[in-house]
């Protein structure tokens, strides 16, 4: 369809993208640093007869992708961290209700307002959610404009194949920054929907969507059937990019646009004779503990480098399992981490000082 | 081979546009590119920049500590962004508005009048064409056809009328240094 390079916005990118993978209706309220979503759709889904609602809150957004989700189309709502924190209870619904939301968050500083500088802070916002009870959202990290088109095309095929919530977890890096990339076509197949959508209930017996089960015994198989479907989410969909691992000694491991300081600072360490490798999961959940427990078991020792107080840090660490060694290397919101800062900090967790926060 | 520019100036004076022209000039060459604006509350009047890194393989990061080229439209943007520039890097000059000091002798420093130049050429509002006139004469890598391609691009249909006066204007500013 489009295999033109063109200049543009992550934004503008994710934008595009989910008209391409779709979408039938957005709604979303404004925030920066990701309110150009919102501009672009609004005239774009319009132009297509398509849904666009500037919902009143952000309750109210997540709320009606539900209701759209819940007759089998393709829905998304998109916002920034403090916004998608009113957003949790939907997201325990619409998992438990087996609903394929698709959720883009582009993270701006926290806790509470914070500020609209990016950041990393919704590492556990995402994977381990604010919603109640057990259930798990599938989350996708993009590094670059070019991958916030390719997994916003995943999000929404991941999210009907398994009848699951999924967040594209981008950063206010990505989503204002502008790169050359290529929108292709959607490349996933169409997922049907017939046997479970709400479509009207004419010449069937009828259906009802809902989170509630009075039966204990009930509840207990719903919750197993999730879990099951999360095992096979794992198995089926993990995945992650490696760089430099076969002889490296430390691997830096960091998730979305960080990737690439992390990618630049091996190069630099490496000239510097220091075997360096590069680790970046990009199914932050389900995540790839199977893979880091290996390289950890080889005697690996990692560094995670992110711009929060050490959320993923913890992942890391639970997947090496003691096995070796883990630095942080972190800085709580704003300016990245600078490939320098992060080969001095390297250079000192060398010398077995894993606490070389910036 | 990987460069970094900044560009900075009052805000109007066009900095974010002239950014995305050049970094639609670099994709043009077939070379990757970022371009990374500071966001927030900017406003008319304040001062805004943005980043454009350009490089042959995978650009690496933004937000870099310094960088090979700054384009400073204004006297706050010299001040402020003179210090960033790489040891052997280059600033470029709007002196219509920055006065010609010379701060740090590890730099080198090109100071070209592009404000009055773009008034003879009947508006300020096409300074920030003619500062890319003068970076593609300083710089060898960007060259002058895509950076006229990447105007067309950027202005595109709605802004037809435009193209020649901007077209006169990077073709002014690249020959700007060689009179001055």
């Amino acid at each position: 369809m489009n295999n033109e390079k063109v200049l543009i916005k992550g934004n503008y990118a994710i934008a595009q993208a989910a008209i391409n993978a779709g979408c039938q209706c957005y709604f979303g309220y404004p925030i920066t640093p990701q309110t150009e979503i919102g501009e672009y759709l609004s005239g774009k889904m319009q132009e297509l007869g398509r849904g666009y609602v500037c919902a009143e809150s952000e309750l109210a957004a997540i709320n009606m992708v539900i209701g759209a989700v819940s007759t089998g189309v393709k829905a998304m709502t998109s916002s920034s961290s403090c916004a998608v924190a009113l957003m949790q209870e939907a997201l325990s619904y619409a998992c438990s209700d087996e609903l394929p939301v698709v959720l883009v968050n582009v993270m701006r500083a926290g806790p509470g307002l914070g500020y609209i500088y990016p950041a990393q802070g919704d590492y556990n916002q995402s994977v381990y959610g604010g919603g109640n009870g057990d259930y798990k959202i599938i989350v996708l990290a993009p590094s670059t404009v070019q991958e916030c088109i390719d997994y916003t095309y995943k999000a929404f095929y991941l999210a009907h194949k398994y009848r699951n919530p999924v967040i594209l977890l981008a950063d206010g890096l990505l989503g204002q920054m502008m790169e050359p990339a290529c929108f292709g076509e959607y490349p996933y197949p169409e997922i049907d929907n017939s046997s479970w959508a709400l479509t009207g209930a004419k010449n069937r017996i009828s259906r009802a969507i809902y989170s509630c089960a009075r039966d204990e015994k009930k509840q207990i198989n719903h919750i197993n059937h999730l879990f099951e479907k999360f095992e096979l989410i794992s198995k089926n969909e993990t995945e992650w990019e490696e760089f430099e691992i076969d002889d490296a000694e430390i691997i830096l491991t960091a998730f979305g646009s960080m990737t690439r300081n992390i990618k630049a600072a091996m190069k630099v360490l490496r000239n510097k004779g220091i075997k360096a490798g590069c680790f970046r999961p990009i199914t932050l959940n389900p995540f790839p503990h199977k893979r880091i427990y290996e390289l950890a078991s080889k005697g690996k020792d990692f560094a995670v480098v992110e711009m929060n107080m050490g959320q993923m840090f913890k992942d890391v660490k639970y997947a090496v399992n003691g096995n070796s060694n883990v630095g942080l290397i972190n800085r709580p919101v704003g300016e990245w981490l600078k490939v320098e800062e992060i080969v001095s900090a390297v250079e000192k967790i060398m010398e077995k000082d894993y606490a070389a926060s910036i | 081979m990987e460069k970094n520019f900044i560009l900075a100036g009052f805000g109007g004076q066009g900095i974010l546009l002239a950014g995305t022209i050049l970094a639609n000039a670099f994709m043009l060459d077939d070379k990757n590119v970022t371009w990374y604006p500071c966001y927030g509350a900017e406003m008319r009047g304040g001062t805004v920049n943005c980043e454009v890194v350009v490089s042959d393989t995978e650009v690496s990061s933004v937000h870099k500590s310094n960088c090979d080229y700054a384009l400073v439209l204004n006297q706050q943007s010299f001040d402020r962004f003179v210090k960033n520039v790489k040891s052997g890097g280059t600033i470029i000059a709007n002196s219509t508005l920055v006065s010609e000091s010379k701060p740090r002798d590890d730099i080198h420093y090109v100071f070209a009048p592009m404000g009055k130049l773009a008034n003879e050429l009947g508006t300020s509002k096409v300074t920030n064409v003619v500062s890319l006139g003068v970076l593609s004469s300083v710089i060898d890598f960007v060259s002058k056809d895509a950076l006229k391609l990447a105007i067309e691009k950027v202005l595109g249909s709605k802004k037809k009328d435009l193209l020649p006066l901007n077209f006169k204007a990077l073709e002014s500013g690249s020959e700007l240094i060689a009179k001055v």
